[in-house]
């Protein structure tokens, strides 16, 4: 009797497994031809681009915020997360920022900053970035490699001193190694990584919107660090800016900044190519 | 092994070992203790009360789907196989529950090209590597040198201790860090000063097993629960 159930009941399961197995279709396979229209940028134009918008977003915030919010008193600070310190990020805390929310977004790219000589210690260059930010000192052209071990297209672009206040700033840090930077000095470099060679249209604009919501995150985390300080005044929030007095402008208004300021270099490169 | 253009048979093979198959997976889920029966050892500290889909996300599709796929991939029909009933557990996993802002370690800088010997030796670029899951404990690697890796050339400025880091780093005293440092910086406490006051490394290996916290339980950080987890999945 036990065994003519449990007969019953595999005869069951193998016609009810049979079943779903020939009615359901399985996984739709991503079919690389259909799933993506071709690539249309090499892995190398579309960092580029996206290293134009992030020179307009470092620009913007060093000069008009942290540049002219200083004239107003506001402080920014490197351990601006403190709980005791009532400060912004500084603009190489604000880059880390964006860095940080592209690893949270299913973008599969990489930003980091250094230097030959950093402030912090833990952002100096060794080995082949080291060799190749000796060339970018040389022309500020941006250097390509590929990054065998991680399997990650790299390319390194010049940061250079594009405001008096990145010269004051660094000049007058106490941990700086050197303190006669000059404006248009290059400073530092941008590592990006990417782990394919050539992007779709698609792929491409998911690149650009990564780097833009990470620009809108960090700046709402500063936003929101104002919103618990205790002892400093707070600066109105809007459409005001700080060359204005105690403003800052919202995270929309700063985006669209730097929309207009960069979306022409970045727009005819993605209308002419497609 | 099969025969070139005989679709026929291939198609009747693959149609034998899907139901043999889709057989033993359905009689292994409709086992009671299926979970108990699956997983490999007790959860670490802090996870006992979550459940395996917390980690152990399911692949695409459901597992009807998957089969097929995986059985038309076997036989050659589809140019690639689908994982089989979950995703391997990445640092992603981790993060959605233990997202810190304040990290002083946070993984993703160690993808740079310069930490590439650093992370031959120790991968601070995913959480698993130190905290190797289904253990019961809370910390994996138990040496805990490895700051040697990266800290080599530390310069503190001002240095207030009784030894001095660099006296310290030159003596190759890297297992007196952690008796001061936590690793992530989450904890809220006053850095000793003083090698007498350091934690001793007895108490650190007990914390690491599970045992109690010797930096405090003043946190900035505590991981989502199940349930804040589920919430915050709802709401993206
Ligand atoms: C208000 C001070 C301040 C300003 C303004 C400033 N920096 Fe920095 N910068 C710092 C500090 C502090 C660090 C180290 C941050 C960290 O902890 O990683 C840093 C880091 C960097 C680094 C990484 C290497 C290093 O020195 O650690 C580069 C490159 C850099 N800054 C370039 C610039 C450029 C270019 C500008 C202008 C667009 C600028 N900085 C503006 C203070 C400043
Ligand atoms: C906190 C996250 C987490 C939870 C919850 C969790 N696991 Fe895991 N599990 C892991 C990680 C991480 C690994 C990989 C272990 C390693 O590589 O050291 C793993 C590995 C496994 C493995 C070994 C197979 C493999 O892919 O390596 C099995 C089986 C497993 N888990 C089953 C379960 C079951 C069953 C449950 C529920 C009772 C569960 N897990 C809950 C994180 C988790
Ligand atoms: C669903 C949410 C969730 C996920 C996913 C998760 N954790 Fe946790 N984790 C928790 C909670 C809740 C605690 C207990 C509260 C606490 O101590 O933060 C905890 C505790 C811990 C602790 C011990 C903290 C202590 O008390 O000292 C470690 C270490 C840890 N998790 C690491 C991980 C790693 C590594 C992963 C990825 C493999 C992971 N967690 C995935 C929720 C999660
Ligand atoms: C290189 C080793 C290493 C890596 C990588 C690592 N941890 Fe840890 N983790 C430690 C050590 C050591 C401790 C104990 C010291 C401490 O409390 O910070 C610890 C403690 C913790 C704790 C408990 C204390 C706290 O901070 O609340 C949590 C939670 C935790 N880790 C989560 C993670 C997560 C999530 C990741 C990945 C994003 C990760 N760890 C990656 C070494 C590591
Ligand atoms: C894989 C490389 C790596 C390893 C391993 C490592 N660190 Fe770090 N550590 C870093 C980097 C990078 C920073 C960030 C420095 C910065 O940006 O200010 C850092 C920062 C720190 C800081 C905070 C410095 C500050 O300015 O707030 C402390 C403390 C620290 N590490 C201690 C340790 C200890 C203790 C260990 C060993 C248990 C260790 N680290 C292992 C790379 C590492
Ligand atoms: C006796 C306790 C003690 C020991 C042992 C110790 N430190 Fe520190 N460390 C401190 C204190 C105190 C500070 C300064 C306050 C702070 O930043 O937390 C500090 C600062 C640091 C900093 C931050 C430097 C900066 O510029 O902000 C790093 C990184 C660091 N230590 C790493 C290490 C490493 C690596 C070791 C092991 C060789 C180590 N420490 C051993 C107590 C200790």
């Amino acid at each position: 009797m036990k065994n003519i159930t449990k007969f019953l009941n595999i005869a069951y399961i193998i016609a009810i497994g049979s079943i779903s197995l020939i009615s359901c279709g399985g996984v739709p396979e991503e079919n690389k031809a259909s799933a993506s229209t071709e690539n249309v940028f090499s892995v190398a134009e579309v960092l580029e681009m996206v290293s134009k918008e992030n020179d307009v977003t470092r620009t913007l915030y060093t000069k008009a915020i942290v540049g002219k919010g200083k004239t107003q008193g506001m402080k920014f600070d490197e351990d601006w997360r403190k709980d005791d310190v009532e400060a912004g990020p500084l603009p190489a805390l604000f880059l880390r920022g964006v860095a940080t929310s592209i690893k949270k977004s299913p973008v599969p790219l990489g930003l980091y900053l250094g230097s030959d000589f950093p402030v912090n210690a833990a952002n100096k260059f060794v080995g082949k970035q080291a060799v190749l930010f000796e060339k970018i000192k040389e022309d500020q052209e941006p250097q390509f490699f590929y990054d065998e071990e991680q399997e990650l297209h790299t390319a390194m672009f010049a940061d250079v001193a594009g405001a008096d206040a990145c010269v004051t700033c660094h000049n007058n840090h106490k941990q700086s190694p050197k303190t006669d930077w000059k404006l248009g000095d290059v400073m530092g470099a941008t590592t990006w990584q990417y782990p394919k060679d050539s992007l779709s249209y698609k792929e491409t604009v998911a690149v650009l919107n990564s780097y833009a919501k990470g620009t809108v995150d960090i700046y709402m985390e500063y936003l929101d660090e104002i919103k618990a300080f205790e002892k400093s005044e707070k600066p109105v929030i809007g459409d005001k800016w700080p060359v204005e007095g105690n403003y800052l402008p919202t995270a929309e208004v700063f985006l669209d900044s730097v929309k207009k300021l960069s979306s022409y270099e970045t727009m005819k490169h993605l209308v002419t190519m497609n | 092994m099969f025969k070139v253009g005989s679709l026929r048979k291939r198609q009747f093979i693959g149609g034998i070992a899907g139901v043999i198959i889709g057989f033993s997976v359905f009689y292994f889920l409709t086992l009671e203790s299926a979970g108990e029966y699956v997983s490999i050892g007790p959860m670490n500290t802090g996870h006992q009360e979550l459940s395996c889909v917390a980690c152990h996300a399911d692949a695409r599709g459901n597992l009807m789907q998957q089969i097929q796929s995986n059985i038309s991939y076997a036989v050659g029909s589809r140019e690639e196989g689908v994982d089989f009933g979950t995703e391997d557990v990445t640092v992603d996993n981790c993060l959605q529950c233990h997202d810190r802002p304040n990290d002083r370690h946070p993984n993703y800088r160690f993808s740079e090209p310069r930490f590439k010997e650093a992370v031959k030796k120790i991968d601070a670029r995913t959480c698993i590597t130190c905290h190797s899951e289904h253990h019961e404990e809370r910390v994996s690697v138990t040496s805990i040198d490895y700051c040697i890796n990266c800290h080599q050339d530390l310069v503190v400025e001002n240095d207030p201790l009784d030894i001095s880091h660099k006296d310290l780093i030159t003596k190759e005293e890297w297992f007196t860090c952690i008796q001061c440092h936590d690793f992530h910086g989450n904890h809220k406490y006053e850095v000793p000063t003083k090698l007498k006051d350091t934690i001793p490394m007895k108490v650190i290996q007990a914390y690491f097993a599970g045992g109690e916290d010797p930096f405090g339980t003043d946190k900035k950080y505590i991981g989502l629960s199940q349930s804040e987890w589920l919430e915050q999945l709802n709401n993206k």
